[in-house]
């Protein structure tokens, strides 16, 4: 049994993210789950064992504040040094259409091991735009209310009784997609092969064929090379 | 055990502050001090270290009288069913036997979570230590057979400590007499509100003359964020990893069904 499926280098690849999308993302990862469990500490009752991990309720606030303002610089970050990339992605989103449709509804059955036949997708998935909507959206969210709830006195008092709920329904709907986002992009074995796309920026050109053809073909394809010349 | 009640009568009150003071002293609060701001309040609301203050509200409503000077102490009113309570993270807030709300401050981190569910905005935050503090009704002192600091130090008996029933019938025999002797609006203040409140007042006003909400009620997203998202939505996140894991048994059992994929995933 495999986890994720084997880095092969012996068979062409095709850059799928560049540099500062990748820094990005494992950026947030890494401070994402750190204000995860941080904040779970409040959210959920009895967590006093995953409060003495970071040396108890004043160490998780300090993790979890330090964490937040480096979430906060590597969306910064990304926006500063890649705002183009930030475009084309809106861009691809937008583009949600039947294809997404029909592929969302079919996912259940393949998110369960089943053979389907999807319909050809852009660079991003029916999926994907979904999670690409979803998840970013509540960051900011939990961002903006983070902020208020840690400096309460200079925002009006209304605004910081919509940020305590605020907070929390943006952490679940976030964690939610973050969990079937951790594990899609990983050990799920039909979409495996996007981990190396975000690890080591390439995937497999035969993978991007058969599950992104329309992005493949407009990045990559004839039409594509024939431009670029 | 019996209620045990704060009762403050604002007509009997002269605005010396000595509660403030005796608050001070008792609790031994350092002095906060605020720039002068155009009246003899000392200061704009509770602090992290002052628990209780003496408002000085000026009313002009008639303008052949005179201006209308309206005292009022303010402090935690120590609700029967209080918000503060129900949003603390750390539950490091509760109600003692005879009806004062209390914090057990060791466990405080100072998110200040019930400072802004309370309908009156009492706790605060106390920057040098990292907690959020209020009145503790001297329960310390009332534990040993006392009266609280400021019902002690009270030079005119406005300030009163006791068993609730018999000071709510002292506080309607005041309101009866405030009636009939130059203030037909005076009025009890604590019965009813939020469901009752350990601290009664007598009005010589409606509440709204003393800066107190005339109808208080907890903050709507309060209610929904603790009666709603708290406990439901948070199950969303293990339905995420059971199904992440549902998903991961059933791709590769299937897989050996159907035999292997094919390489690049599934053909």
């Amino acid at each position: 049994m495999q986890w994720v499926p084997e880095y092969r280098d012996d068979i062409n690849r095709v850059e799928r993210f560049n540099a500062v999308a990748r820094i990005t993302h494992w950026g947030h990862t890494v401070t994402f789950i750190l204000c995860l469990f941080t904040g779970l500490v409040l959210f959920c009752d009895g967590m006093d064992w995953l409060a003495t991990i970071f040396g108890g309720y004043a160490g998780a606030g300090l993790v979890h504040r330090i964490a937040a303002v480096l979430l906060t610089l590597f969306i910064a970050f990304f926006v500063l040094f890649d705002f183009k990339g930030i475009i084309s992605w809106v861009k691809d989103l937008l583009r949600f259409g039947m294809n997404d449709i029909i592929f969302v509804m079919k996912f259940p059955l393949d998110f369960l091991g089943l053979p389907v036949k999807m319909p050809p997708q852009t660079r991003f998935n029916g999926g994907e735009k979904g999670n690409s909507m979803l998840t970013p959206t509540c960051v900011i969210f939990l961002v903006l209310s983070g902020y208020i709830m840690w400096f309460p006195a200079i925002f009006p008092a209304g605004l910081v009784r919509v940020a305590y709920p605020t907070h929390d329904i943006a952490m679940v709907f976030a964690t939610f997609m973050v969990c079937m986002h951790g594990y899609l992009g990983s050990f799920h074995p039909g979409s495996g092969e996007s981990f190396w796309g975000m690890w080591k920026g390439t995937v497999r050109e035969d993978w991007a064929k058969h599950h992104h053809p329309i992005w493949y073909e407009e990045a990559y394809g004839e039409k594509a090379d024939a431009e670029k010349e | 055990m019996a209620r045990k009640t704060n009762l403050y009568d604002v007509s009997k009150c002269i605005a010396c502050r000595a509660c403030q003071v005796a608050c001070k002293d008792w609790n031994q609060l350092p002095a906060v001090i605020e720039p002068f701001k155009g009246n003899y309040q000392t200061h704009k609301d509770t602090n992290g270290d002052t628990y209780t203050i003496v408002k000085f509200i000026e009313h002009e409503d008639d303008p052949a009288a005179d201006v209308q000077w309206n005292f009022l102490k303010y402090q935690c009113m120590h609700c029967f069913e209080p918000a503060c309570m129900d949003v603390c993270p750390r539950k490091c807030i509760y109600i003692n036997d005879w009806g004062a709300v209390l914090k057990d401050y060791d466990n405080c981190i100072g998110c200040q979570y019930c400072s802004y569910a309370c309908p009156f905005h009492i706790p605060k935050y106390r920057k040098r230590q990292d907690i959020v503090t209020k009145c503790t009704l001297c329960y310390e002192r009332v534990e040993e057979g006392l009266t609280p600091a400021c019902v002690r130090t009270c030079p005119t008996d406005a300030l009163q400590f006791g068993d609730r029933d018999e000071l709510m019938q002292y506080a309607e025999e005041r309101v009866k007499f405030l009636r009939v002797n130059g203030f037909p609006n005076a009025t009890i203040y604590g019965k009813f509100e939020l469901g009752g409140l350990n601290m009664l007042y007598v009005l010589t006003d409606s509440p709204d003359k003393f800066d107190l909400p005339v109808d208080p009620k907890v903050p709507g997203q309060i209610p929904f964020w603790q009666n709603w998202v708290q406990p439901y939505l948070g199950w969303l996140i293990p339905l995420a990893l059971l199904g992440s894991a549902t998903s991961f048994v059933t791709t590769r059992i299937l897989a050996n069904k159907h035999g292997e994929h094919g390489e690049g995933g599934h053909e």
